[in-house]
């Protein structure tokens, strides 16, 4: 495949090699954020062993998972967003679409993110829940929260994307019980629960003891099948690895690993490899370290294909690894604050000739804050202006063929599946997580990185580099205090208008479900769906199932 | 007190997502020479109480989903109330400057942007412990 080196190549690098004798001895060997060793030039010789003979579309799927690319459709455009109650998040929603931000085939895709109160699940009453309702996130909770979040919404061409934490099951039940208050099937929605449960790694707050996660998570997707086909019921955190600090080719082999052990589960649990792996989806980090980035994603798309052939999968369009890009807030800094904007335009640009297939943009004051309506207009701007003016949509995996993009993907794959075999050799990724040996190693290669850029070795604009004692003052998006009152007003008025024996009974029977649950000898689904017909909160379905599958501490 | 190894209880709320900011100033100030007690808390009430026990120092409080302005204005109080009137409280994370003088006001003594060398905040904490007060 690789041509053999001419006699006029042969000749190029003689006078390539004399015209840098001079100096090339001082030239500082660079190495990638995995810590790759980089060259200064790359040739045909370092494609000697690469396969190039690929076709975008095709197994397994390094050039992308269409034959065209972003040709006949671009990326979705999912912005994060979620903040104060419903009522507040339901005119940003509009004002979203107003926009442009659309999906595939212009479908609305919403990409709301819950407050940490409903993450954890906990209502607003609820004394920990002060200072943080509405903050991060919207608060939603009871099933007019969900029917306000629904509303004249098209369920066929609407995408609920649903950033949840342990509160997925809870969630997802609000939603269906929403769908049916509309007279409407379940088997309409589309959309995506997060299912982060093995999250633990990457996320400190406590949360279940790992293996009733991984119980938990299952029975999610076992329900998906059956009642929302379209419905994408687990997405893999890869960007949590990365932003806890994870190395790139960290995030690849801890994130597929992850990957590796929900189909374990799933196959485990008496699903066939057709029935739900296609259904999986991932969620991935992307710094500004372009070509490594690129190659990250190319050597992900490959190896996420290979692993579910591995497993079983016949079908090709179920061994796409589909992926959501949320680009890395971690390196956005709180000096020179529109200097992130810089950054985020690379992180994108990175995603796209990645070839992913969905991409949310950061706003330049999130390192200050939640963004205001126009940091958050210009991060979709971004994206909009790489998809219209840039041309970078317009030719599948442009940088494919690239001796030094192809010589990287190959090199970070290698890299990934050495630490990916060994963990998998020592029980995979739910035993990493439940000795702490994933955390522990994110957390080393976070502390390495910090230490190089306190010392400067990893330059940083405005951090450690071209510093300036201006001060910013920068006046963040405020949301007022006040939506606690509101927030627990709508929660009460919701509690007084239901009937609370059938609630109790509801909740009753979730109980009596997490413990059929935990014998395996019944699902919990079925039970939280009916406690949201009846009424029950968010916050009010997770009291049992936290009794039940245990509160873990990971730190 | 510069004879003592300084104590200091960083604290970060049980629902505040991603640690990686404070678990790496937990590492920095341990590297700096001091005791680092790190405790995830539900009310900032909860602090006062660790820091009472825990005999500390410093409390730091890290902040990453907000809710910093609630925060403080619960847990001066109730280390006041506890008579941790010396203690030096201190605030990081992702706090916009515009509210570090606010919180100045509520008696968080020094608030720290994201992302400085974990070396900036044991300096500021070696030059102030022992002479701050809440009084």
């Amino acid at each position: 495949m690789t041509p053999k080196p001419s006699g006029k190549f042969e000749a190029a690098k003689e006078t390539w090699a004399a015209r840098r004798a001079r100096y090339a001895d001082r030239l500082r060997p660079a190495t990638t954020l995995s810590g790759l060793p980089v060259k200064t030039v790359y040739t045909p010789e370092d494609m000697a062993d690469c396969d190039l003979e690929e076709m975008p579309g095709a197994y397994p799927f390094t050039r992308g998972l269409h034959p065209d690319g972003y040709a006949l459709t671009p990326w979705m455009q999912q912005m994060v967003f979620g903040y104060g109650t419903i009522e507040e998040t339901r005119q940003k929603m509009e004002k979203m679409v107003a926009e442009g931000m659309e999906g595939y085939f212009g479908h609305k895709v919403f990409n709301t993110v819950y407050d940490v109160p409903c993450m954890y699940g906990i209502d607003a009453d609820h004394p920990e829940a002060a200072g943080n309702l509405g903050q991060c996130g919207v608060h939603m909770s009871t099933g007019d929260d969900y029917d306000e979040l629904i509303r004249d919404w098209d369920l066929e061409t609407t995408n609920f994307s649903m950033i949840t934490g342990d509160n997925c099951l809870p969630a997802l039940a609000l939603l269906a019980a929403a769908v049916e208050r509309r007279g409407e099937p379940t088997q309409k929605m589309h959309g995506n629960s997060m299912n982060w449960y093995p999250r633990i790694a990457v996320q400190d707050i406590p949360s279940w003891e790992p293996r009733w996660g991984y119980a938990l998570m299952i029975d999610l997707i076992k329900w998906a099948k059956d009642n929302a086909p379209a419905w994408n019921p687990a997405n893999i955190f890869m960007y949590g690895l990365s932003e806890a600090g994870a190395t790139p080719v960290q995030e690849l082999a801890y994130g597929l690993s992850w990957g590796k052990s929900i189909i374990d589960a799933g196959l485990e649990a008496g699903l066939a490899p057709d029935d739900f792996i296609g259904r999986l989806s991932f969620q991935i980090g992307c710094t500004v370290n372009l070509f490594e980035e690129v190659a990250k994603f190319r050597a992900h798309r490959r190896m996420w294909a290979k692993i579910c052939k591995d497993a079983g999968v016949t079908k090709p369009s179920n061994m796409h690894a589909r992926v959501h890009v949320h680009t890395s807030g971690y390196v956005l800094t709180q000096q020179q604050l529109m200097n992130n904007n810089a950054r985020i335009t690379l992180q994108a640009l990175a995603a796209v000739l990645g070839g992913v297939q969905s991409v949310h943009t950061c706003s330049y004051d999130e390192a200050v804050g939640v963004p205001t309506e126009e940091s958050h207009r210009t991060a979709l701007r971004t994206q909009q202006i790489l998809m219209w003016e840039s041309g970078v949509r317009d030719v599948a995996d442009p940088l494919g063929g690239s001796y030094f993009i192809e010589k990287l993907t190959d090199e970070m794959e290698e890299a990934a599946w050495e630490i990916y075999e060994e963990l998998e050799a020592s029980g995979g990724y739910l035993r990493g997580l439940e000795t702490g040996e994933i955390k522990r190693n994110i957390d080393n290669a976070s502390y390495e990185m910090k230490k190089r850029i306190n010392s400067g070795d990893l330059p940083v604009v405005g951090v450690n580099r071209y510093v300036s004692e201006q001060t910013e003052n920068y006046e963040p998006f405020r949301i007022d205090e006040s939506i606690e009152e509101k927030a627990k007003a709508r929660l009460e008025a919701y509690r007084s208008k239901r009937d609370q024996a059938a609630v109790d009974q509801a909740l009753e029977g979730v109980r009596e479900a997490c413990q059929a649950l935990k014998d395996g000898t019944g699902p919990l689904m079925p039970a939280l769906v009916e406690a949201a017909r009846r009424g029950a909160t968010n916050g009010e379905m997770m009291v049992p199932m936290r009794e039940a599958f245990g509160w873990y501490v990971s730190e | 007190m510069s004879q003592e190894r300084i104590k200091v209880l960083l604290a970060k709320k049980k629902i505040d997502v991603h640690g990686r900011g404070s678990k790496l100033i937990a590492r920095e100030l341990r590297d700096a020479g001091m005791e680092v007690v790190y405790f995830r808390f539900g009310v900032a009430e909860e602090i006062a109480e660790a820091a009472l026990q825990e005999d500390v120092d410093v409390v730091a409080v890290s902040i990453m989903t907000s809710g910093q302005m609630q925060v403080a204005r619960e847990l001066v109080p109730a280390l006041k109330a506890r008579g941790m009137t010396d203690v030096l409280v201190i605030m990081g994370g992702i706090i916009p400057e515009v509210d570090f003088e606010p919180l100045r006001e509520l008696g968080v003594h020094r608030c720290f942007p994201p992302g400085l060398p974990g070396g900036v905040v044991a300096d500021y904490i070696r030059e102030n412990v022992g002479t701050a007060s809440l009084a």
